[in-house]
């Protein structure tokens, strides 16, 4: 008997339960979130087909899981955790699968990475200079880098989706930005017109 | 504000716009004193344009129609809505069903050709065996870890009975029955006033699509089904609709607790 009968089911979890029970996901609001979790996918995977995969699982994931969003939420930092869960637990079994063939090297795919996006326009050299950069972090800085500088979420909403506490952010986002920072400012120097510090 | 309070989480929180306002003041007034500062603030700002306008264009480019299909809802995915002719044919089943009994249904299915409804059969069999004063249950709740055991040999996926006592049921026990298509285990509960409910589970046949939370009255008896990973179940009773939605978000709790903690 016991092991089998669960008693109390965590109260937060029934809360959004039955704030949902029959409500599906805002349609328009889950099409308007798709450009900016390719984006994000794009930046995490390196490559433009695996990133649109990774979206694509993060939908149905989405819809399987729709009880668990508490409507009214923000439903694009709901969709931006599922797809780190999504990212983190591919990254695991390819992890396993690489060292199951040992194959060499750490798993981690520096090498393997993509720069993200077609060179815009008016190509500047720093642009790209700064993916390079940013897909040499690691993932775990990259993740935090993504989502504060580009996304503009929360520390809190960060930490949220990430399922690590502020001030973990906050060291993986200032270490993200110390290294980026040094190669922009090689690149850069005086090439750039000054930024006004606007607030 | 001192120079040497400044730390770089109050310089990223400046330069992401995320400084509550009550340090706001003071680190503006060290900023316009500090040459150094003012510097590093103006590369954070700079690097947070270039990786905007490095990444923005991907928010431009047109979407691929596997994700905008993707993000529609699941049941409207699957075309059309089978069901909701199964539903009508299952109105006009009731009927016959209720004047002609168990082997006009399965006359009925045979010359349609079309599965029941999870819900309506659902009902059926709560009907079948909640109606039955001395054998509703194969196995009793007395040996409720062999009944779990042997449903969940059966069924292929692990099988919890929940424990609805908090909403004053007690497990009476279950069996296994002969679902449409797939073998399905029913647990039965009984509350004081000898009100029973069931719950029926089973793997969800392949192709089902239908995932939502979804009520339905078949022949009087209320069902709340849903299909979770692959799983489809269905809490069946004779009580209003709130009172067997309560009863199916403990469920759905449980179930989902218990899921988590035996992957």
């Amino acid at each position: 008997m016991n092991g089998i009968l669960l008693t109390a089911a965590p109260a937060r979890f029934a809360g959004r339960i039955a704030m949902n029970a029959d409500a599906p996901l805002p349609h328009p609001d889950l099409l308007a979130a798709i450009p900016r979790l390719r984006r994000y996918a794009r930046v995490l995977t390196g490559d433009a087909s695996r990133a649109d995969d990774l979206v694509q699982e993060t939908l149905a994931r989405g819809w399987e899981k729709r009880r668990l969003w508490a409507a009214g939420t923000d439903l694009r930092a709901w969709l931006f955790t599922i797809m780190h869960n999504v990212f983190v637990n591919q990254r695991a079994a390819a992890v396993r699968e690489a060292q199951n063939v040992s194959l060499d090297g750490d798993g981690e795919s520096g090498a393997a990475w993509q720069l993200p996006v077609r060179a815009p326009q008016q190509t500047h050299v720093e642009l790209i200079e700064v993916l390079r950069e940013l897909s040499r972090l690691p993932p775990d800085q990259r993740e935090v880098l993504m989502l504060a500088a580009v996304e503009e979420m929360r520390y809190e909403e960060i930490a949220a989706v990430l399922s690590i506490p502020v001030g973990t952010v906050m060291s993986r986002l200032s270490r993200a930005r110390e290294k980026l920072r040094r190669t922009v400012n090689d690149t850069a120097a005086e090439s750039v017109p000054p930024l006004k510090i606007v607030r | 504000m001192d120079r040497l309070a400044t730390t770089d989480d109050d310089l990223n929180a400046w330069v992401d716009g995320q400084m509550p306002a009550e340090r706001r003041a003071s680190f503006e007034q060290t900023l316009a004193r500090d040459p150094a500062l003012a510097a590093r603030v103006l590369e954070l700002q700079r690097q947070n344009a270039w990786l905007r306008s490095a990444l923005d264009p991907v928010l431009h480019e047109p979407l691929p129609q596997s994700l905008v299909d993707a993000a529609r809802p699941p049941a409207k995915r699957a075309q059309s809505r089978p069901w909701l002719t199964a539903m009508v044919a299952s109105a006009a089943m009731l009927v016959v069903g209720a004047v002609s009994g168990w082997y006009a249904r399965d006359a009925v299915l045979e010359r349609s050709g079309t599965p029941t409804t999870f819900a309506r059969q659902a009902a059926l069999t709560h009907a079948l065996y909640a109606a039955d004063a001395n054998r509703p249950v194969e196995v009793w709740a007395t040996e409720e870890k062999r009944l779990v055991t042997w449903l969940t040999k059966r069924l292929g996926f692990p099988v919890h009975a929940p424990d609805l006592n908090s909403a004053g049921y007690a497990l009476v026990g279950g069996r296994l029955v002969a679902g449409n298509e797939q073998p399905t285990a029913l647990f039965m509960y009984e509350n004081a006033a000898k009100n029973r409910l069931t719950l029926q589970a089973r793997k969800q046949p392949a192709g089902a699509q239908e995932t939502a939370f979804r009520y339905a009255i078949e022949d009087g008896v209320g069902v709340y089904y849903w299909i979770d990973d692959q799983c489809g179940y269905a809490l069946s009773g004779t009580l209003d609709r709130t009172q067997l939605l309560a009863i199916g978000r403990l469920v759905y709790a449980q179930l989902a607790v218990a899921e988590a903690t035996t992957k």
